[in-house]
Parts: C-alpha cells; structure tokens; sequence
C-alpha cells in the first residue's frame, strides 16, 4: 500500500515537474530552476553525511570545485563525448578525494571535522590558482563550451514566439531537475536499505553499531565518500550549464558551505523533501529577502536603509544568520519538521 | 535532620523512586539499603538537585530543597560525595579541597589544616593528582573535600564500593567518628550492608524504588524477612 | 656578527613568523578556552572578536585615543561574548553536538553582515601608536618593527595572564573545575553556569585582544579580517590539541615560522595549504592533537 503509494507520489512529482519546466516563461525562472536542481544535489549530499551518519561538514563547495573542475578539465580534452561521461567522471574524482578527506574525518568527532572541511574548503580554492596553472588556468578558471538544447528540444516549441536563450534554459532546467530526482530517488532507495539503517545506527549509537559488527570507521567514510561524489555532480552541473569553473566561482567558495549548511538545517536536517524546499529557498533567497524587507518597512527607502546604505545588499545574510540561530534553537528539524508537527496536530484536533 | 515525603521520581517511562518516605534524624547515621537499581542513587541525587521529582517533599533542616539548584543546596550545608567518588583527577589532592572549600564559602587555609590532621595521608600527597591515588585514598579525599565546608548534612553514595574488607572498615570507622565528633547528619547509601549496619543507628531499605522499613539500625540487621531484599548480606 | 644574525634572511622570517604565529596562538587560545569550558567549538569567534574591534577602534574617530579605543573593544569583547553564551549557547547544552557548531556558524554569517552594513566592507586602518617600519641594525632592516614587537608583547602579556587566572587563582580553580567535571562542582556549591558564562566572556576578551592586535596588520579592520586568521588558529588549535592552551601558543607560532618560511621562499598562494595539509596530517596520525594527554581522564 504505502510502496505503491510511495510509486505514485514520484511519479506525480515527476509530470508537476516537467510540466513545470516546460511551461516556464522567464529565462531567469529557468535558470534559477537549473541551479536549484544542482544545489538539491549538493543539499542531499549534506543532509545525508549530517542526518544519517551524525557527521557535519562545512567543506562541501571544496568537493563541488572538484567535481566542477574535473568535468570541465574532461570535456576540454574530450570534446564531443557525451556529457554523460564528464559527470560520471567528476563523480569519480570527488568520490576520491572524499575518501583521502574522509579517512582522518572518521576518526574524528564533530567539531574537529567541522573545522578541517571549513580548513580545506578554505585552502582549496588556492590550489587552481598556485598548481598547475596551464592546465587548470590560474585564476580565469576553464572555459568550456555550455551544454545546449538539441535540435529535437527546440521543435518542440515556437521558435518564432520563444527565445532561443529561454528555450535552452528549459533544456538545461529539465537536464538538472530530471538529475535531480534520480539523486533523489537513489536516496531515498539508500535511506531504507540496510547500508542507510547501518548508518543511522553509527549515528546514533556507535558502542550499539560496533557490537553488531559495524565497521565504525568504514561505514563513517562511506557516507563521506557519498557526499563527496554528490557535491562533485553538483559542481559538475552548474559548470556544464554555465561554461566555466573558476576559482571564484560563488558556489566553489566556503561561504557556499555555510550556505549549503544554513539551507539543509532551515530544510530540515535528513530529510529528502527538506532539500528540495531548501535548495528553492537558495535560489529564491534574494527574491525572499527583498519582499520581507519590503513588507516589513526595511527596504531600501526606508529610514534605516537612509542611515545605512550599506543594509540592503547585507540584508540576505542577516536574515539567514538570524534563521539559522531561531531554528536550531527553537525547530531544530527545520521547515518539515514544523510542517510535520503542525499536521500532527490537526490529525490529533480533528481525531478528537 | 532531614525528611523525604511521599516522594516519586522517574527516568521517562522508568519509575525509579515510588511514594518514598525516610527520615533522618540530626546526628544520626541512617543507612538506605538495597540491590541494584534500588533507587539509592537516585534517591541523593534528588536530595542534591540533579534530579527533579515527579511529587514528594524533601526537607533539610528546616529547608524545602525541591525546585533549589545543586549548588544552592550545597551551599544550604548538604555535602554529597557521589557513587565513584567525584574527585577530579585532574586536580591534585590539594587543589580538590580547595574546591571543595572555595564552593562553601568556608576558610581554604584552616579547612585544609583541619582535614590534613584528620586524614594524614592526604597531607603526604597533597601535591600528587587526584588520578595517582588509590581507591581508599580517594575515599578519604571526596570525604576530606565534603568535610571542608563543614556541613551539616552528609550524603554519602556507596562509600565502600570497590575497596577492600579492611579499607571498607576503615572508611566505614572514619564516618562514625566524624559523625560523632561533629553532630553531623549522615545518610549512608550501601550495597555492602553488613559494615553499613554496623555503623548505622537506623536503617531503611529501598526495593525497586518503594522504601520497605525505616528502623533501628540493629532491628534491621536482625530481621530475617528483610535481608533477601538487600543482596549485599551474603549469608 | 650580531648584526648579521639580525638581518639574516632565516632569522628575518623566523622573528615575523613570530610576530604572526603569536596571534595566531592568540586565536587559538580563545578557541581552546571556549571548547576546554563548554565543549563548543565557537565558529563564530572570528567575527566576535571582529565585531567587537570595530566598536573600540571606530571610538578612535570619535577622538579617543588608541588605548581607550583598545580597552572598550576588550571591555566589549567580554561582554558580548559572555551575552552570546547565555542567550544562544545555553539553550544547547546536552543537545547533539552538531546543534552548536550550527548555531554559531549562524552568528558567523549575522555578524559578517551587519558589520558590513554598519561598517562598509572597506577597511579601516587605525593608527597605531607604533612605527611599523622595522628596526635597523648597521643600515639593515631586522625582522621585527615596534609595532610587531608591541602586537608579539600584547599576545604574550595576555597569554601569560590567562595562565596565571587559570592555574593560580582560586577562581580559575573553580573555572576549571567547572569545566572538567560539571556535575561535582555543583555537589560542591559552585555556580558552574555562572562560570561557564564567565568562561565565554574571558575568551571573548582575549579574541578581542588579537582583534585589536591584527587591525593593525596591513589589512586593517574589515569585516572578514579574521576569517584566514581563524582557520589558521583552528589549525593550531587542532593541532595542538583542543584541550591544551601550550599547545595552541606552541603551534600557532611553529604555523607562523612555517608559513612565513614559505612566503619567503616559495609562494604565498601556498602557505595557507600546507597549513592545511599540516593538519590533516596531524589529525591522521594523532586525532586528539599533538599535546593532548592520550586519555583524559575524567571523575
Ligand atoms: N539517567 C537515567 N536515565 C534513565 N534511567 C535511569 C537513570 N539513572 C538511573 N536510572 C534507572 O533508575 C533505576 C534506579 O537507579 P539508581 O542508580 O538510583 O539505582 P541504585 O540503587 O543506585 O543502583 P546501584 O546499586 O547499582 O548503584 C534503575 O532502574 C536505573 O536503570
Ligand atoms: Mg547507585
């Protein structure tokens, strides 16, 4: 009953979804649709290592650099290979670097772990400016030619009432949010298999796990392994759709770890659906922020914005600063599990 | 003196104290017998205020401690030295009484006089960690550190546990005497309820979490019926 | 002689490696003294302790002098980081341990914010009342000027106070007591809650010092000032071990030489990774830090 049920609400998710694509009128819309489908991604990646294994990592841009690189650096060398093999291949490479990353993160608790990601999402950056400056290009970055829409996807529309920018942003949204859910459904397939119950049980009590004959260690750098190969596909996408990985590059940065850590807990830690939600509140945050700062008398005509020019473009992270603080301390399981609570509550209301 | 009312605590769902009553009289030593997970523990540490009870009443000395901090009830004159002892290993001999002075308000320099000349041996290591000393040399330094703030009530959780038949005797000696000395209430918590008893003036039993008898020491040691709810009278 | 040892090279950059490793060890210490109190790890330390040097320092437009300036930040950095414990902090107490971590990298973020809102994101260069141009020795320059020699005598003056309220004062008996074992601090009548908060304001004092201290570096004051030096002192801290303020004094000054070292001779773009892969070394080969006692015992 529940299997089929379960059947059933992918599949609608998945016709919402491309119905949902297909119809969008604004690039921007598209574009952002693109991104959020990488960030979900990157956000279940997280949301895994922290909610299944009880590990927390602030370096997971450090992993999507990789990916990101690693799929430009094969492209460039390997033009007209399917786009297929260049993520298969930044998948592999990040999924390396988690298991060097995650050998001394095994043995480590949570805050000397938070701290050594941050240290390498820090450090990393640097390596693509300092090392190997002809083939990683220094601080430009490879440029590679952005994945676009095949013929067979512009017949579908009216070329003469649609841009072909926009038409190219549905395909590369669809390409996105298609990967998407197959990391999604993945997931969710992992969360009940028994790998994904031997971790909750690592992370709940690892004297418990060790008894039945849980290698602590190994199932530890599984779950960093699998973060690691996440975040890289991640990476991986936003540099196919957007042509280049550079240093710069905003989600290769660490503040894109705190971001990254702030969406999955404002999500809900663990939770599939908390992703998605989060990974729009990424996309959507700027758009957020401005209409709470409109509504709430703090836009930038208002008094304060007049004394302090500067508010507006920091607001974004006030609010997320102060958001992060309230839900770990008052929802610590974030928007579904408020959600979840609240529909707790009218079942027991209406049971009543 | 101090009595406990009516008194119920639990762990969630685990009931580990049920309706307990126990008084004990001011300069007394009233032992809480019984097995494991008796409650005894339990039953100090609601005394102390590490555990919040679900009813009941505690009075000391005229003091409700219900709903008081620890320290606030430490600093009522309540020594507690807890199951393992609680020296911190960490610290030296010296620097755990000095704690133990500095949270009662009480004089550092002349509490350490007065408990080096009743315990010698912690003058000898006063300068060695707590870690570096044997099982009855600690004993003597968590009850030199209690004695230190000079208190009225004394709570003691199974002061024998791990040491030798001889050590036991002579922590089990070092207790009546300072009880005697001093007119110091004390509730004596022990599994080895032979060198409890003998000590003893009165004694109650707690059996899964319910108080069976609070009596005279000697009554209790002499009833048959009740030793088979403490485990530590192996006969 | 002297004065060739003076202006060596080597002997250059091991006396501004110093310089920088002491404030390094500056950071650290904050770091180890939060976590060796109450078992937090405070990501948001950078931007405490650069918040708090914006309210002194910008006193100094205000007419106040370099010392006034520096005092209010310390005076603040106490009171803003013992404020942060009670009101964000102690709510987390006994929760996972990642609840914490989350927390104050949610302070990390408001703070860089508002001080950029408030502050503008360009820096602020307040005048120190030291000479930054180094000594000279036979027409020469040494390693060190009177502001470093100032920014290595603040470090230690403060490091060594620290140590001595620590280790001979009954109150930072009582601090460490409080720290170690809880629960039998408070059988013995202490206010642990009270002291852990005390624990907070002192590391927000110091992390106010190295505040001060590195406004006055090249960079100047800007709201992500300490984000490089907090990683550094984050890898000392790790290095050393988070429960040994030696070992965070120790390593933030080896990281300073060793970084110092190699923007000399090598690259600066890599001295920042091989602190890094310093670190992830370490924390392979001895988990708990160099200077951690393997097991610490606890009551
Ligand atoms: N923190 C706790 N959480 C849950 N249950 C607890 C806790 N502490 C004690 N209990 C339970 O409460 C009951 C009483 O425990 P308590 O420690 O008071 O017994 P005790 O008489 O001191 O035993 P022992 O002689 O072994 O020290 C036991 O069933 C125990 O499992
Ligand atoms: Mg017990």
């Amino acid at each position: 009953m529940s299997g089929t049920f379960k059947r059933l609400a992918w599949v609608l998710g998945g016709l919402v979804a491309a119905i949902a694509v297909a119809s969008i009128q604004s690039g921007t819309d598209a574009a952002n649709l693109t991104k959020a489908g990488a960030y979900c991604i990157a956000l279940v990646g997280l949301s895994f290592l922290t909610g299944w294994s009880g590990q927390i990592s602030i370096g997971n841009s450090g992993f999507m650099l990789v990916g990101g690189y690693s799929a430009a650096f094969w492209t460039l060398h390997h033009p007209g290979e399917p786009v297929a093999i260049s993520m298969i291949v930044a998948i592999a490479v990040s999924a390396f670097v988690g298991l060097i990353i995650g050998m001394p993160a095994t043995r480590l608790r949570g805050p000397y772990l938070a701290g050594m990601t941050l240290a390498f999402a820090v450090a990393l950056p640097y390596v693509p400016q300092s090392f190997a400056v002809s083939t990683l290009g220094g601080s430009q970055g490879l440029t590679i030619t952005p994945l676009s829409a095949p013929q067979w996807f512009f017949n579908l529309f009216d070329t003469n009432n649609t841009l072909p920018v926009v038409i190219n942003s549905r395909f590369t949204a669809m390409v996105s949010v298609v990967i998407a859910a197959l990391v999604l459904w993945l997931m969710s397939n992992l969360f009940t298999s028994k790998t994904g119950r031997a971790m909750r049980l690592v992370r709940d009590n690892d004297v418990a796990a060790e008894l039945v004959g849980l290698h602590l260690g190994r199932t530890r750098a599984q779950a960093f392994v699998l973060t690691a190969a996440l975040s890289g596909l991640a990476g991986a996408l936003l540099v196919m759709v957007s042509g280049t990985a550079s240093p710069s590059t905003y989600e290769f940065g660490f503040t894109f770890s705190i971001a990254l850590l702030t969406l999955m807990v404002l999500g809900g830690i663990g939770s599939l659906s908390g992703a998605i939600i989060a990974a729009l509140l990424g996309v959507y945050s700027l758009q957020i922020t401005t209409w709470i700062t409109d509504h709430t008398g703090l836009g930038p005509d208002s008094w304060v914005s007049a004394k302090l020019p500067n508010l507006a473009p920091n607001m974004e992270n006030i609010l997320f600063g102060i958001l992060l603080i309230v839900t770990m301390i008052f929802a610590p399981r974030g928007i579904v599990g408020l959600a979840t609570g609240l529909r707790q509550k009218l079942i027991s209301v209406t049971r009543r | 003196m101090i009595s406990i009312s009516h008194l119920s605590v639990a762990y969630g769902a685990i009931v580990a104290l049920d309706d307990v009553s126990i008084e004990a009289p001011t300069g007394a030593i009233t032992a809480v017998l019984g097995a494991n997970g008796a409650g005894k523990t339990t039953l100090l540490r609601t005394i102390s205020g590490l555990v919040k009870p679900r009813s009941g009443s505690i009075t000391a000395n005229g003091h409700a401690l219900i709903g008081e901090r620890p320290d606030t009830i430490a600093r009522l004159g309540i020594a507690h030295v807890p199951e393992g002892r609680g020296v911190i290993a960490e610290f030296t001999v010296e620097e755990n009484l000095r704690l133990g002075a500095l949270g009662a308000k009480t004089n550092v320099t002349a509490g350490l006089e007065e408990q080096y000349t009743l315990f010698p041996v912690l003058k000898e290591r006063r300068k060695q960690y707590a870690a570096q000393l044997s099982g009855g040399e600690r004993q003597m330094l968590a009850l030199g550190r209690a004695m230190i703030a000079n208190p009225q009530i004394l709570l003691l959780d199974e002061p024998s546990l791990g040491l030798a038949p001889l050590v036991t005797q002579d922590i089990m000696n070092t207790i009546k005497t300072l009880c005697a000395n001093s007119g110091l209430t004390v509730i004596l918590v022990e599994q080895n309820a032979k060198s409890a008893l003998k000590i003893s003036d009165y004694a109650a039993v707690l059996h899964v979490g319910k108080s069976i008898a609070v009596r005279p020491a000697a009554e209790v040691a002499a009833d048959e019926s009740l030793r088979s709810y403490y485990l530590g009278m192996a006969e | 002689m002297i004065a060739n040892i003076l202006t060596n090279r080597i002997v250059n950059d091991i006396a501004g490696g110093t310089a920088q490793g002491v404030i390094i060890g500056l950071v650290a210490l904050c770091l180890v003294l939060v976590w060796r109190a109450t078992r937090v790890l405070n990501f948001a330390q950078g931007p405490m302790a650069m918040f708090v040097t914006y309210i002194g320092m910008t006193q100094m437009d205000h007419h106040a002098n370099f010392w006034v300036a520096a005092a209010i930040s310390v005076a603040v950095g106490f009171i803003f980081s013992a404020l942060t414990e009670i009101v964000i902090v102690k709510p987390l107490y006994h929760k996972a341990e990642i609840n914490p971590i989350v927390v104050m990298v949610g302070m990390f973020t408001l703070l860089e914010a508002v001080a950029s809102a408030v502050w503008t994101n360009i820096p602020r260069y307040p005048t120190a009342p030291f000479s930054s141009i180094n000594f000279q020795s036979e027409g020469n320059p040494t390693g060190l000027s009177p502001l470093s020699t100032f920014q290595i005598g603040a470090a230690l003056a403060i490091m060594t106070l620290v140590a001595i309220l620590f280790n001979y004062t009954s109150l930072g008996l009582k601090l460490r007591a409080s720290a170690l074992a809880p629960e039998v601090s408070k059988l013995l009548g202490i206010r642990v809650g009270r002291l852990l908060t005390l624990g907070w304001g002192i590391a927000g004092a110091v992390g106010a010092v190295a505040g001060v201290v590195i406004s006055l570096n090249p960079g100047g004051l800007a709201p992500n000032m300490l984000d490089a030096m907090f990683i550094l002192g984050f890898i000392a801290a790790a290095i050393g071990g988070l429960d040994s303020p030696l070992g965070a004094l120790v390593s933030g000054i080896v990281i300073g030489v060793v970084m110092q070292l190699i923007n000399d001779y090598w690259n600066s773009n890599y001295a920042d990774m091989v602190a890094v892969v310093l670190l992830v070394v370490v924390l392979m080969l001895r988990p708990q830090g160099i200077f951690t006692k393997n097991s610490t015992r606890r009551v």
